[in-house]
């Protein structure tokens, strides 16, 4: 079965959805889209090279002050003020991924710890441009099915591109670095460039989808877009689907999602505990993800 | 507002960040030891340190017992908490990709600190034991914190005398310096990561006792202490646990210094610079020695 055939219905009933259904399931879906680009975007530079980004959320955080800045000082529409918020997250992994993407292992993984920490002690120190730890607060929300919209391109964008890495030369290095870095290296590949590339691409839709939600959200501010949370919850719906795969990211983000809607939502009290319970079964008990344990079972096409 | 920054608010501010620095390098020691030995990075250190530090208020709140004292209670009490941790859970992630073990102990970590605050609450306690400061010429240093800097070098020192001196000790750094080889010459590694996690722990508890005699004790209070740690662990050179102790100090320093020169705000952003310069151009560590 060629992806076209899976991909068109599914755009399809996405586009007459906002039709059917009432406002409050219409803001679920979008974030279910927030979360499928999310966890999408840390899969191209963690689930294909193995560099674990764990400060993934600072991205996504700078995207949402960008537009709240463009929309409320400059007076820009939403959807480009949006778009623009690739565009810092993008200089920003420059700066960050340059020098720390050479870093071999946990080191990694280190670096990137405290990364959200420190672009929040930014964003709350330069108050005059930011509104301190307020926030800014923008124009309340219309309409939300332009947005509705707007984060299902970005969810789909993300998917498409993953697609399209998996399925090139470009994948293929990507995955191993993955498996083996020296040997990628001894092949002649520049590895560093390549994570760099990944690393960039990766930071650029949590930019935009964060560009979205300000709009979405009429409201930013440091405590809530910088959460280390955040960044975790992308990890484990990503790893709960499969990570290194194009729909692994997709299954994991909606199944969590509509998990945390219909169960979590129920028992406010204990609801991080049982978060926190989930992520030690994922990692313990299925490392791979509903793709790989599917795969064990049946024959699926790699370029999935 | 520009204030007039004269030598002995330097002096005053190294004083106290050197005094500070005491308790990160033994916090860090605990880490340091479970990431040389497993390569796990443990994320829910801050969480057994907050753990220390509730041991400690109770028993201070219900008990009146002398908080330094608690520590007795608190390391024995953590150390069972990370071994039956590290026999149940970590142990399946001992060397694998660090992806495994931070999503492990940061799941870990936040049932652990939803559960105290269900427990006992969001609220913000502290241990009133020790207030006042003494004044030595023209720099006044907080009780609390000369004593309780005292008690983690007694305990950093204590910890070094183990790991030099007794068999398990050594065979803790001989894991750490080579697993394979440390089995190969018969030191039973699983029941060291067993030691080391509850001992890295009990690290963690100590340094929480030590801190509630200074600052509030609540659920979250153990996440700034993890970032912390790492750089700790950064600066003085992966497996270098003596280098880990300097590193503490110095980071005490820069973070004092950076907070009178700048803004408290950006002691933060003044850390991770440094993280990120030491991890790229000297990764064995400032004060060298073996990687």
């Amino acid at each position: 079965m060629r992806p076209a055939a899976i991909a068109l219905p599914v755009l399809a009933l996405v586009a007459v959805l906002p039709a059917v259904l009432s406002g409050y399931h219409v803001s679920f879906m979008i974030q279910v889209f927030m979360w499928i680009a999310l966890a999408g975007s840390w899969n191209i530079i963690s689930g294909f090279t193995g560099y674990v980004s764990f400060g993934h959320v600072a991205f996504f955080g700078i995207g949402t002050y960008t537009a709240a800045l463009l929309i409320t000082k400059a007076g820009w529409h939403w959807l480009p003020a949006g778009l623009a918020g690739c565009v810092p997250a993008m200089m920003l992994a420059l700066v960050i991924g340059y020098p720390c993407l050479r870093l071999k292992g946990p080191y990694f993984a280190i670096s990137m710890l405290g990364l959200n920490e420190v672009v929040r002690a930014l964003v709350s120190y330069f108050e005059g441009f930011t509104g301190g730890g307020a926030g800014i607060s923008l124009p309340p929300i219309e309409a939300i099915v332009p947005v509705y919209y707007a984060m299902a391109g970005v969810a789909f964008a993300v998917t498409l591109t993953t697609y399209l890495i998996l399925n090139s030369r470009f994948g293929l290095r990507l995955l191993s670095i993955r498996e083996d870095e020296i040997a990628a290296e001894a092949m002649g590949m520049n590895t560093a460039r390549l994570k760099l590339y990944a690393f960039l691409l990766s930071a650029a839709f949590p930019g935009i989808v964060g560009g979205f939600y300000a709009w979405y959200a009429s409201h930013v501010e440091p405590l809530s877009v910088f959460p280390l949370i955040t960044t975790i919850t992308m990890i484990i719906m990503c790893l709960f689907g499969g990570s290194g795969t194009v729909l692994g990211p997709v299954i994991g983000a909606v199944l969590l999602s509509v998990l945390q809607e219909l169960v979590w939502a129920r028992f406010l009290f204990v609801h991080q505990a049982l978060f926190g319970a989930l992520i030690v079964a994922v990692v313990l008990i299925m490392p791979r993800g509903i793709l790989g344990i599917l795969r064990q079972y049946y024959p699926l096409p790699r370029s999935i | 507002m520009q204030v007039h920054i004269t030598g002995t608010m330097v002096l005053q501010v190294v004083v106290s960040g050197l005094l500070v620095g005491g308790l990160y390098a033994l916090v860090a020691l605990g880490l340091s030891l479970v990431f040389g030995v497993m390569r796990v990075i443990n994320v829910a250190h801050g969480t057994f340190l907050m753990l220390g530090a509730y041991v400690t208020f109770w028993l201070f709140d219900l008990y009146g017992l002398n908080p330094f004292l608690s520590i007795l209670v608190s390391v024995p009490v953590l150390f069972a908490v990370g071994a039956v941790l590290q026999r149940l859970l970590v142990f399946r992630v001992v060397n694998a990709p660090e992806l495994s073990s931070l999503l492990l102990t940061f799941g870990i970590s936040i049932v652990l600190a939803n559960m105290a605050m269900l427990a006992w609450t969001a609220d913000y306690r502290s241990v009133e034991f020790l207030t006042g400061s003494f004044v030595i010429g023209q720099i006044a240093v907080s009780k609390p914190r000369l004593i309780s800097f005292v008690t983690a070098l007694v305990i950093t020192a204590l910890a070094f005398v183990f790991l030099h001196k007794t068999r398990t000790g050594k065979a803790i750094r001989a894991t750490s310096q080579h697993r394979e080889v440390a089995q190969v010459c018969g030191i039973n590694v699983g029941r060291i990561d067993l030691v080391t996690f509850g001992l890295g722990a009990g690290l963690a508890a100590a340094g929480g006792s030590l801190v509630s005699v200074m600052f509030a004790v609540y659920p979250e209070m153990g996440q700034v202490y993890v970032f912390k740690s790492f750089l700790v662990i950064v600066l003085g050179g992966a497996g270098n646990y003596p280098g880990a102790f300097f590193g503490g100090l110095l980071l005490g320093v820069v973070e004092g210094l950076a907070s009178l020169f700048l803004t408290a705000q950006l002691t933060e952003v003044v850390a991770y610079i440094l993280l990120v310069l030491v991890l790229l151009l000297r990764p064995q560590g400032l004060l060298g020695g073996r990687i």
